[in-house]
């Protein structure tokens, strides 16, 4: 036997108090009178003298009818009668982004979408069953399928909000499968509704309630935030930030920036409304430090209010060209400012003393195990080649890449080049209809940019275009800013670090000052720290070694948090933001306690008639 | 502080009782008698029979009819009036007391009983040995002058101990040689009852007259709450519960046992009042008992 709500037996605990009410002695007055021979009559008479009496008006009397009909009323359990009849399988998720600490609902939003799946929990009927996603920087299934209430409101208490951005694919695609095919299988989605990238339930047909919170977006906002070295002045940094304000005021305040806790400047911005105002900050840094941005005003969200990054400074790169003559690429590398080049013919053994290593259409006698420019020679298990083409017209490239930032492939004409299947590890960057002609990836630990065609065999290293992605490239290839891209995470997304297999421990102090001890297995290639659902510095001890990892917001639509009406699927499917739905509420609490306070009301009213 | 102001005398001295029925006392007073004697009232005519008194014979009868007839005149006696003064313990409650009132009316009554040279006698009760002269000084009073004996007795009187009323009207009725005028004065709180006593008076052949008097606080009660009632006779406790919210079913009550007081001297032609000790005196002596022509 099992109870379902075994909270109620706290309400024996009324027993003894009852009780004590009736051991209670009532204290009489002692009174000499004439004669209590009127008295005798009058209790004889006001007292039951027959079996039967004629009713009298008598207040009591009603109070307990009513108190009679009100527990009578809340045992037969009452409920408003609805349309669904049980058996259904809910899911509740629980939207636990950052926009969801927005406090224009009290006290948060967060708070508010908890109380409302906490109603809806109260409203499920015995047969009803119900799990509880809460949908952070990744899913987390606080309650497998249940009926037990207790235990779903547990798992709703237990739920809390995170720093990241909102990811519901993939707390949908956990959703789907337990509700498709099942008659009265609901999602109910308690969130404000700022998500995207759900293109893929487009034709799905997702029973979704969209439990809507949020009222207003005062907010503003960092959404990005990068460190690089200031080209015209090498002592110093350049800091590029956007602020993004998400209401429709003109918001006035103070970007501040910060050098591991000290001022460094402020700035005061006017943000117009529903706008991204982009800020330049130039600092001096002597030492690898934290780079801090902080909105001064305070808004709904304070969660994108604040952004870090770690700035490492630069390191020359080293690096070797291997290479049968190109006086192109060797003035293009001797031109980048923080490069050491040097120049061999063959690569005999692994070029452990460089950063870098540019394969000049060679075949080395030793693979580098650093990071590769290989222009038009790979090993086999790079990439497949699979022919080879004349004068393949370049028709696309990614300007947004960083390696192609500020490059342009106008005028570039190619005589001949290798065709290879685009293999996984890597995204072309440059393309020809026969095949990618560039392409850019990491192999394991290791950059790789890979060329297909020979730069003296086309017009490129004429053009101003060359020497720019050649500084790119070794930009990109410099382990220093592969690192400082490391040590940036989003709220949620979980940290790595490689490991050499030496350190068995490891101590992450987390933004709140709270540490984490980790045993490391020493087989272990990588570090992988997942607990960073919270804006903030982390620092890692690895054996005698330091860290420092940033994680932030740093999302548009995040701090976006205008309240959204409807929750869009693709372009054709959206569910509206759910009114009053029909369901079972059951009200037998709501007269039981009506019960409870009547007994109080007579109670003091019996006093009171015979005070 | 006397019990009558001089004021009240005054006014009382002009009072008359009246007397339902003839007076049967052999004693002669000023109230009209069946017995036929000495007075101006002619009552009736009779035969003559030798040795009758010649003065009475009427004359001019005799002239008509040529037969002797006697002339018969009413004689007139005086009214026993004996008052009935409940001095038990339960009429020592109330503010005003109780006892003190029914003194007052005791006095007024005797009063201008004395003033019509009727014979007056006040028979407090229960027996109480410790006041047994001023008790035997309040017996068979007669005349004005005796009135300030009788006020002074009076007022020695205590209200002590638990009476019978039955019995203590049965006896004032069986010891009464002459019936006449019978006032009772009592709270009527008795738990035995009073009907056996008002109906060995009446059946004795009494006029009887009730004065019920009740103290405020019984008519109205002032105490409230959870409480212990101690009876001042007997000593029996009562547990009761009592707020101001039950006082109208207390009030029917006690208007309950009042009427069933007044209805039961209805039906035996008693006459019956209500006082509450707090009434003013002159109104029940000069209003009420005038309007019930005990007096006028």
């Amino acid at each position: 036997m099992s109870f379902l709500a075994p909270m109620a037996f706290a309400f024996a605990a009324a027993i003894p108090v009852v009780v004590l009410f009736y051991l209670l002695k009532r204290k009489r007055v002692v009174k000499l009178v004439s004669s209590t021979l009127l008295w005798q009559k009058f209790l004889a008479e006001s007292q039951a003298s027959a079996p039967f009496q004629k009713l009298r008006h008598n207040w009591l009397l009603v109070l307990q009818l009513l108190l009679l009909i009100l527990v009578i009323l809340a045992l037969a359990r009452p409920f408003f009668a609805g349309e669904i009849k049980g058996g259904r399988l809910l899911v509740a998720i629980l939207d636990a982004s950052a926009s969801m600490q927005s406090t224009d609902e009290a006290p948060t939003r967060f708070e508010k979408a908890r109380r409302e799946a906490l109603a809806l929990v109260d409203n499920l009927t015995d047969t009803d069953q119900m799990v509880v996603l809460l949908a952070g920087g990744n899913t987390e299934v606080k309650q497998s399928p249940t009926s037990s209430k207790a235990a779903l409101r547990r798992a709703l208490q237990t739920a809390l909000p995170s720093d990241s951005p909102t990811r519901l694919t993939e707390a949908l695609k956990l959703a789907q499968p337990l509700v498709r095919d099942r008659v009265g299988g609901e999602i109910h989605l308690f969130s404000d509704g700022a998500v995207s990238g759900l293109e893929e339930f487009e034709f799905e047909g997702l029973n979704v309630v969209f439990h809507r919170v949020g009222q207003r977006a005062e907010n503003a906002g960092i959404v990005t935030l990068d460190v690089r070295s200031n080209p015209e002045d090498p002592t110093r940094r350049a800091l590029f930030t956007s602020v993004f304000n998400a209401s429709s005021n003109v918001v006035r305040t103070e970007l501040e920036l910060l050098l591991d806790g000290q001022l460094v400047e402020a700035r005061p911005v006017e943000l117009p409304p529903r706008e991204t105002l982009p800020e330049v900050f130039f600092a001096g840094q002597t030492n690898d430090g934290v780079f801090t941005v902080r909105l001064a005003n305070p808004d709904d969200l304070a969660a994108d209010n604040e952004a870090s990054i770690v700035s490492l400074l630069p390191q020359p790169a080293r690096v070797l060209l291997v290479s049968r003559g190109n006086r192109f690429l060797e003035r293009a590398l001797a031109a980048v400012p923080s490069a050491e080049v040097t120049v061999v013919t063959d690569l005999a053994e692994a070029a452990a003393d460089f950063d870098i290593t540019v394969l000049d259409d060679v075949l080395p006698t030793a693979w580098p195990s650093n990071n590769v420019l290989a222009i038009r020679s790979a090993p086999t298990n790079w990439v497949e080649i699979t022919g080879r083409t004349e004068a393949p017209a370049i028709v696309d490239w990614r300007t947004t890449h960083p390696l192609l930032r500020f490059v342009t492939f106008d005028n570039v004409q190619i005589s001949e080049a290798l065709t290879v299947v685009p293999p996984g590890w890597a995204t072309p960057i440059v393309e020809a209809p026969g095949g990618p002609l560039i392409l850019a990836g990491e192999i394991g630990r290791q950059r790789v940019v890979w060329l297909a065609f020979d730069t003296l065999q086309s017009t490129w290293p004429l053009r101003v275009s060359f020497p720019i992605f050649i500084a790119n490239v070794l930009d990109w290839l410099n382990p220093v800013t592969a690192r400082a891209a490391q040590f940036l995470v989003q709220a949620g997304a979980p940290l790595r670090l490689p490991l050499d297999g030496t350190v068995t421990n490891a101590v992450v102090r987390l933004p709140n000052g709270e540490e984490r001890r980790l045993t490391l297995d020493p087989a272990a290639r990588e570090l992988v720290f997942g607990e960073t659902s919270h804006r903030g510095v982390y620092r890692i001890e690895l054996g005698n070694r330091r860290f420092t990892f940033c994680a932030n917001l740093l999302d548009a639509p995040e701090t976006d948090t205008r309240p959204r009406p409807e929750v869009r699927f693709g372009k054709y499917a959206a569910v509206a933001a759910a009114e009053a739905r029909p369901a079972n509420v059951e009200i037998w609490r709501w007269i039981a306690l009506a019960g409870l306070a009547i007994l109080m009301f007579e109670w003091w009213f019996y006093h009171k008639r015979t005070a | 502080m006397p019990l009558l102001t001089a004021d009240l005398l005054r006014r009382l001295e002009q009072l008359q009782l009246l007397a339902q029925r003839r007076a049967r006392s052999v004693s002669r007073g000023e109230r009209r008698s069946r017995a036929r004697g000495q007075s101006v009232e002619f009552a009736d005519h009779r035969n003559y029979v030798f040795g009758d008194d010649l003065r009475y014979l009427d004359w001019n009868l005799y002239g008509r009819l040529d037969r002797l007839f006697l002339k018969l005149y009413e004689e007139e006696r005086e009214l026993p009036v004996r008052i009935f003064l409940d001095a038990s313990e339960s009429m020592a409650f109330g503010e005003p007391v109780k006892f003190d009132f029914a003194r007052q009316v005791a006095a007024a009554v005797g009063y201008v009983a004395l003033c019509g040279f009727d014979r007056v006698t006040i028979l407090p009760f229960p027996e109480n040995r410790d006041e047994a002269v001023a008790r035997s000084g309040l017996r068979a009073v007669r005349g004005r002058r005796s009135a300030m004996g009788m006020f002074q007795n009076l007022a020695q009187l205590t209200a002590r101990g638990a009476a019978d009323l039955n019995a203590a009207l049965r006896r004032g009725a069986i010891e009464a040689r002459q019936t006449g005028l019978a006032i009772v004065l009592s709270d009527f709180l008795d738990p035995a009852g009073y009907e056996t006593g008002l109906d060995a008076l009446v059946g004795r052949g009494f006029q009887v007259d009730v004065v019920h008097i009740l103290a405020p606080e019984e008519l109205a009660p002032t105490i409230y709450g959870d409480l212990r009632l101690v009876d001042s006779e007997t000593g029996a406790q009562q547990e009761v519960t009592f707020g101001k919210y039950r006082l109208a079913a207390y009030q029917r009550t006690v208007q309950a046992f009042c009427q069933r007081l007044r209805e039961y001297c209805a039906g035996r032609g008693i006459t019956y009042f209500l006082a509450s000790s707090a009434t003013p005196l002159a109104d029940l002596l000069l209003k009420q008992l005038r309007a019930a022509e005990v007096w006028r």
